[in-house]
């Protein structure tokens, strides 16, 4: 129960101030979900190196944790190259060849992973998208494109690690925010788990992008996966999904779950909600776009 | 005209003065809306409000009269149940443009989003572009207008009216059917088209109600008693009750539907006792004066909230399922022992007003009855999400009952079968939820407290978003709960006991740091002033009494409620049947009954030493048997029936 944004600046503008407009639709929407904000950034990907971001908690806990981390790094031959403790998260860009998927189930057996990518950085934190911002500088971040959700949690806790977007678990750089329910969640998860995929949080929205993810995986297009998405999972959902150089959105076809998008030749915008469009033009009447439902689309950056 | 810009007042603000240039006929202009939600609700005057670029979610909605204009696109809900008046959108419009209007004429010049006009019941939704899923889904009355194409499963379950497409229908939903078109509508309508400026040469076609889901095939019969034969010994398994129920189905071939709740055991306030010893402590004629019974309830967000002279509501019930006079009786009674009354589904009728002193006004799926005007003048505005007899799903109003004037009221067809909707048109989770709570309390100023009646399935996430979604207090429904018409099978297996629901409530508030700060009004089995006071010992700030209400105001319990010819009067809307119900006699029964449940209060509070109801307290209970006890985690004392069984000995 949720709402969702997400941006793409295109013709190669990778400067763009990204991090402040997710904050300015985020906040726009915030009245859909006060629990806790996130944010899915792409940085530029640096050859050989992955950005790893865990969930520590606080206090003594947290060293301890950052010290298992370190172990399991060393164990993996990661090289770490930068390093970083912001809220109750630790940040830290590793130089790493090998098998990312083993890496990163085994790194989820020492702290929550909230994402790996070699552009990838999730963050999210319990309150509204100023008070994220204030501990992770989220309004610095220039880039291409980003996603980013508001959540009111109804059947999990209000805690970061069950906050949005959420990582494709084992795969690097993909990410998905939701506003909806997977009524087939266990039926999909049981599906996927038997081909030997991990899953580290009940929430449907996990399941989201393992399952894009999979898909992207085995070679298909992310706009193939979205087609099959919307014939394989049940319920009520409007998602948006992100990889280095894409984003897209699925839409389910009872239309239940809001979604509204504005495009021009330099960027677009998609969100819950047109208040948040509007956010980036204020003033202005924008030319926008309901997305039909049993529909989907990608965009390059 | 005033102009009023957005990017320095707040919607609430701008609000307020839109309605105060409403009252001074003054014409509005909007300047920098930028999409923002609620703008201009619960205006009832007939200016023109012009929108100079795109609004939100519900603009013009819960209104009556004005003219509006907006410039660019709208949100969810354009109009929202607007009465009279007009709004025209020269963009493009959200899901459920017209959702409920009554009356008023829409004009969408771009596209418009699916589930358009659902449970509409009278006035004009034009669309000049394209709609989307299910156009006209659930309508009562009225006519949808597409231009462009109909987008799929248009006529989704209509019961009334007509939608005229003039593109491609790309497929009819369930119970939707083609017609010829009159060249008299077709008239009508190009004049609708001209009046509006909008140039028009195409050919309509006519989608209207195929009839098929409108009535149940085969009605309840009345009940005969046959006797059944008497086995030695028990009798659980086969017996009279389980004989009848298979004669009933041999005969309609379904479910059947009956009125009252859950019949079978389940545990329940009667498997808890209170801790102490009483039987010694002498009574005081003056304790309910002694004791405080006083409740305030409501004001939890900075409305007045309801002041209730004892913490005990009368549950809502709706006009439909009861006759006018037993809601007028039940009105009287609640402001004879100064507590509440509540409308149930199906609107206000003027007598009741009139009757009660404090009034909750309810809000259901259908929208039926549910209007601004009847709002304005509510002590209370309460949002149905389910109800304890039948969670999960919506009203039923058998054709019986659905006479001339219930039709009028409620504003659908006369003579069917009504099932409301299970759920809202425009609340689909929490968040569109928390849109609908502050849409309410823009429309009324924010005066009112808005309260959600919850029927307890999932309480513990329930609770939670209702504290999340600012609610002011929860109306918690458990199995017990009684109802008009319902499934059998529905009302006794789906939903979980009042006692189990109560603490999961409060247990939910604990979780997220809540406890005590949204008042639980528990309902569902609560027959007397001993319930109600372990009710509160529980956690619950107030109780509510539905059955135990009717029943002191000469109910039967036949439980043919849903037949619609009550003899004594009360489930019916037959005048025949209706005339036998002597307003002020049950009036006073009633009254005389909620007197009870204050005497009983007051004396189990005096004899805590309480000087105040809200004293009580969970550890003045022990559980009687081991099911209770697991249900309340509280100590199981079963040697306490004992003690209770030899005082009610003495006593007799």
């Amino acid at each position: 129960m949720c709402g969702i944004a997400g941006i793409l600046y295109k013709r190669g503008n990778t400067d763009a101030a990204v991090g402040k407009a997710l904050i300015d639709m985020l906040d726009g929407c915030q009245h859909r979900g006060p629990d806790s904000t996130g944010f899915a950034l792409y940085h530029d990907a640096e050859p050989g190196h992955f950005r790893l971001r865990f969930y520590i908690g606080e206090g003594k806990e947290a060293e301890t944790t950052v010290a298992h981390i370190k172990d399991k790094l060393k164990e993996f031959q990661a090289e770490t190259v930068r390093e970083a403790r912001e809220g109750c998260t630790y940040a830290v860009t590793v130089r790493f060849s090998g098998d990312l998927q083993k890496f990163a189930y085994d790194m989820e057996h020492v702290a929550k992973v909230f994402s790996i990518g070699a552009s990838l950085d999730i963050v999210k934190d319990i309150g509204g998208a100023h008070d994220v911002d204030r501990t992770y500088h989220v309004e610095k971040f220039h880039g291409s494109h980003g996603i980013g959700h508001v959540r009111l949690a109804t059947e999990s806790d209000v805690a970061p690690d069950a906050s949005h977007p959420f990582w494709a678990t084992g795969f690097a750089d993909v990410a998905i925010v939701h506003n909806g329910q997977i009524t087939n969640y266990w039926k999909m998860r049981r599906r996927l788990e038997k081909r030997g995929f991990a899953f580290n949080t009940d929430n449907d929205s996990e399941l989201i992008a393992v399952y894009l993810a999979e898909k992207l995986s085995q070679g298909r297009t992310l706009e193939e996966a979205l087609r099959d998405s919307i014939a394989d999972l049940d319920g009520t959902f409007s998602f948006l999904v992100s990889t280095k150089d894409e984003i897209g959105y699925a839409k389910d076809r009872l239309a239940a779950k809001p979604m509204v998008m504005f495009e021009n030749d330099d960027m677009i915008a998609i969100a819950s909600e047109e208040v948040s469009l509007n956010k980036l033009f204020p003033g202005q009447a924008l030319n926008t776009l309901e997305p039909p439902p049993g529909t989907y689309r990608t965009w390059h950056r | 005209m005033a102009s009023i810009d957005l990017t320095s007042v707040t919607v609430r603000d701008a609000n307020e003065r839109i309605r105060a240039c409403g009252e001074k006929g003054e014409d509005v202009e909007i300047l920098n809306p930028d999409a923002r939600h609620h703008i201009g609700v619960g205006l009832v005057h007939p200016i023109t409000v012009r929108v100079k670029g795109s609004a939100g979610y519900f603009c013009a909605g819960l209104s009556d009269g004005p003219r509006f204009v907006i410039d660019n696109n709208v949100g969810w809900g354009v109009a929202d149940n607007m009465l009279g008046g007009s709004v025209v959108v020269n963009g493009n419009a959200g899901a459920i443009a017209g959702v409920a209007i009554r009356g008023a004429e829409v004009v969408i010049k771009g596209n418009m989003g699916s589930r358009a006009g659902q449970v509409m019941k009278a006035g004009t939704l034009l669309c000049a572009g394209n709609a989307n899923f299910m156009a006209g889904y659930m309508m009562y009355g009225g006519r949808i207008v597409i231009l462009g194409d109909s987008g799929d499963k248009v006529g989704q379950d209509m019961t009334g009216g007509s939608i005229y497409v003039a593109g491609k229908i790309q497929a009819l939903g369930t119970d939707a059917k083609l017609i010829d078109l009159p060249a008299a509508e077709d008239d009508e309508l190009r004049a609708f088209l001209d009046r509006y400026k909008i140039p028009f040469r195409a050919k309509f076609q006519k989608i209207v109600n195929a009839g098929k889901h409108l009535r149940y095939p085969r009605t309840e019969p009345r009940v005969r008693v046959i006797p059944f034969f008497i086995a030695s010994g028990d009798q659980s398994y086969w017996n009279a009750k389980v004989q009848e129920d298979i004669h009933v189905k041999a005969e309609i071939g379904r479910y059947r539907i009956r009125g009252y709740g859950a019949a079978r055991p389940v545990p329940h306030l009667s498997d808890l006792a209170f801790r102490k010893d009483m039987s010694r402590i002498p009574a005081d004629p003056a304790m309910t004066e002694k004791v405080n019974l006083r409740t305030s309830i409501g004001g939890r967000s900075g409305a007045k909230p309801l002041a209730l002279s004892m913490p005990v509501m009368i549950a809502p019930m709706s006009y439909g399922a009861l006759s006018k006079s037993a809601k007028v009786a039940l009105a009287h009674a609640s402001r004879l022992s100064d507590i509440s009354e509540n409308t149930g589904e199906g609107g206000m009728s003027d007598e009741q007003r009139e009757a009660a002193s404090q009034l909750i006004y309810q809000c259901l799926s259908g929208r039926l009855g549910w209007n601004i005007h009847d709002m304005r003048r509510a002590n209370g505005l309460e949002i149905y999400i389910s109800q304890g007899a039948k969670p999960g799903l919506g009203g039923q109003l058998m054709a019986k009952k659905v006479t001339k004037e219930i039709a009028r009221i409620r504003g659908i067809p006369e003579g069917i079968d009504l099932r409301s909707p299970s759920r809202h048109p425009d609340v689909l989770g929490a968040d569109d939820l928390v849109i609908k709570v502050e849409e309410f309390r823009e429309a009324t100023g924010y005066r009112l407290p808005v309260s959600v009646k919850l029927g307890a399935g999932r309480v513990r996430d329930d609770i939670k978003i209702a504290y999340k979604d600012g609610f002011d207090f929860v109306e918690l429904d458990g199995l017990q709960g009684s109802t008009g018409a319902a499934g059998n099978e529905v009302l006794e297996f789906v939903g979980i006991p009042t006692l189990s629901a109560i603490q999961e409530a409060i247990d939910a508030l604990a979780e997220i740091g809540a406890a005590g700060q949204m008042p639980l009004v528990l309902m569902g089995g609560i027959k007397d002033g001993a319930d109600a006071a372990k009710a509160l010992a529980l956690g619950a700030h107030a109780i509510g009494v539905g059955t135990g209400a009717i029943l002191a105001g000469g109910c039967i319990a036949c439980l043919q409620c849903h037949v619609g010819q009550c003899v004594v009067g009360i489930a019916t809307q037959d005048p025949q049947h209706e005339r036998r119900y002597n307003i002020p006699v049950e009036a006073q029964n009633i009254h005389r009954y909620l007197e009870s449940i204050r005497w009983q209060l007051a004396a189990l509070a005096h004899a805590h030493g309480y000087g105040d109801v809200h004293q009580f307290k969970r550890d003045d209970l022990v559980a009687l048997t081991p099911e209770a006890a697991a249900i309340t985690r509280l100590p199981y004392e079963p040697d306490l029936r004992q003690r209770d069984r030899a005082m009610l000995a003495r006593a007799s």
